[in-house]
């Protein structure tokens, strides 16, 4: 029913989806999302707010030029962020294994690197805060000046 | 259940207090657009859809906006920091300063408090997605509007990229709303009335009654009501 984006003709990119040819009366529709489509690397996609240049439409085309620091957490972010568009993704294209693997390295990128980061600046949940010290109540938390960016 | 993850989604450092712009910007905290109302929607209006991927969705998305209405929340406070005491008695940011001192309050820049009336579940799956899609577009709004009014750069970073997470949903939600359709050809129908299932007498009759309405309709009736009397004695 739906062609694939990239099968599709020149005049049907990345930054068009696919509408039913004939679609029922009285149910508003939005244009699918093809598979195989372009993709930010992470830190970029978190910069701009979206994973998807096709999805990318910035008020008066001014764009971010900062998003991330360049720390361990920065780096965490950025593949979180990933991660949670990959899922909102998914949700709607469950069927799409190439997202799902794109999903999974990412998902095996982030255990890797929140392993290191909270072995080293301390625990981002609850659970991770034992050990030899409580180490939960450590400022700065992430709503103060200056918190969020080791 | 929620786990609270000690990180912003996206940071927030705001160098220059500014009372004036956090007057306006709290508006995407407590305001009719704002990220509290966004939140309870979708959180809310999860329990009565029929299918997993709205479910899912409406899930994800609602535990989005919990992240974004921290990150208003930051953007506020950082902008009340250290406050001056000529600060205080900037014009816009006094009448908020007297009821909230530099506390964070979920109101609409009007002074008007969060109020759940600025939301609507409705406990349908058509109406409940279009609310969701013009309550996106309504938030993408005001963000523009914050744009328009603000000339901080260490804020509108934090502003441009909540106002692309508002497309990014509106996409999701839009695209939720026909994956059925996609899925079972037409059948559209069914989605525009999901059926209300109204229980009527005990469990066992809605077990035993059911199972065997399967099997044979005309005959189970009969026991049906059998097991209703029974039921209820």
């Amino acid at each position: 029913m739906y062609k694939q984006n990239h099968h599709a003709d020149n005049d049907c990119n990345y930054k068009n989806g696919m509408l039913p040819e004939c679609a029922p009366l009285a149910v508003p529709y939005v244009p699918m999302q093809g598979e195989s489509i372009p993709q930010y690397n992470p830190k970029e996609a978190l910069t701009r707010g979206t994973l998807f240049p096709g999805l990318d439409l910035p008020w008066k085309n001014v764009v971010n030029q900062t998003g991330a620091p360049d720390t361990p957490l920065g780096e965490l972010m950025a593949l979180g962020f990933v991660i949670h568009e990959l899922g909102l993704y998914l949700d709607t294209h469950c069927d799409d294994t190439e997202a799902l693997e794109m999903f999974n390295r990412y998902v095996e990128l982030y255990e890797e690197g929140e392993k290191r980061y909270v072995a080293r600046y301390g625990p981002l949940r609850q659970m991770q805060a034992g050990g030899e010290s409580y180490t939960w109540l450590c400022s700065p938390w992430p709503w103060e000046y200056g918190g969020g960016m080791k | 259940m929620f786990v609270y993850e000690k990180t912003l989604q996206y940071p927030v450092k705001i160098t220059n207090t500014n009372p004036k712009l956090a007057a306006i910007i709290v508006s995407q905290y407590g305001g009719p657009d704002g990220e509290l109302g966004a939140s309870l929607r979708y959180l809310s209006q999860r329990y009565s859809m029929p299918f997993d991927e709205l479910k899912g969705l409406l899930t994800d998305i609602g535990t989005e906006e919990l992240s974004h209405l921290e990150m208003v929340g930051t953007i506020v406070h950082q902008l009340t920091r250290n406050l001056t005491e000529s600060q205080i008695k900037t014009a816009g940011f006094d009448a908020y300063f007297v009821d909230h001192t530099a506390g964070v309050y979920p109101t609409a820049a009007s002074g008007f408090p969060w109020s759940a009336a600025s939301m609507a579940v409705k406990g349908d799956l058509i109406a409940d997605l279009t609310e969701d899609m013009a309550a996106e577009q309504k938030a993408r709004v005001t963000y523009d509007n914050i744009l328009r009014l603000s000339d901080d750069p260490d804020v509108n970073n934090v502003i441009r990229y909540l106002r692309e997470r508002e497309i990014v949903h509106f996409q999701r939600f839009g695209e939720a709303k026909r994956t059925r359709w996609k899925k079972k050809n037409r059948a559209a129908d069914n989605m525009i009335q999901p059926r209300v299932i109204v229980k009527n007498g005990s469990w066992l009759f809605s077990f035993l009654g059911y199972h065997i309405l399967q099997i044979e309709r005309k005959l189970s009736l009969l026991v049906a009501v059998f097991l209703y009397d029974l039921g209820t004695k």
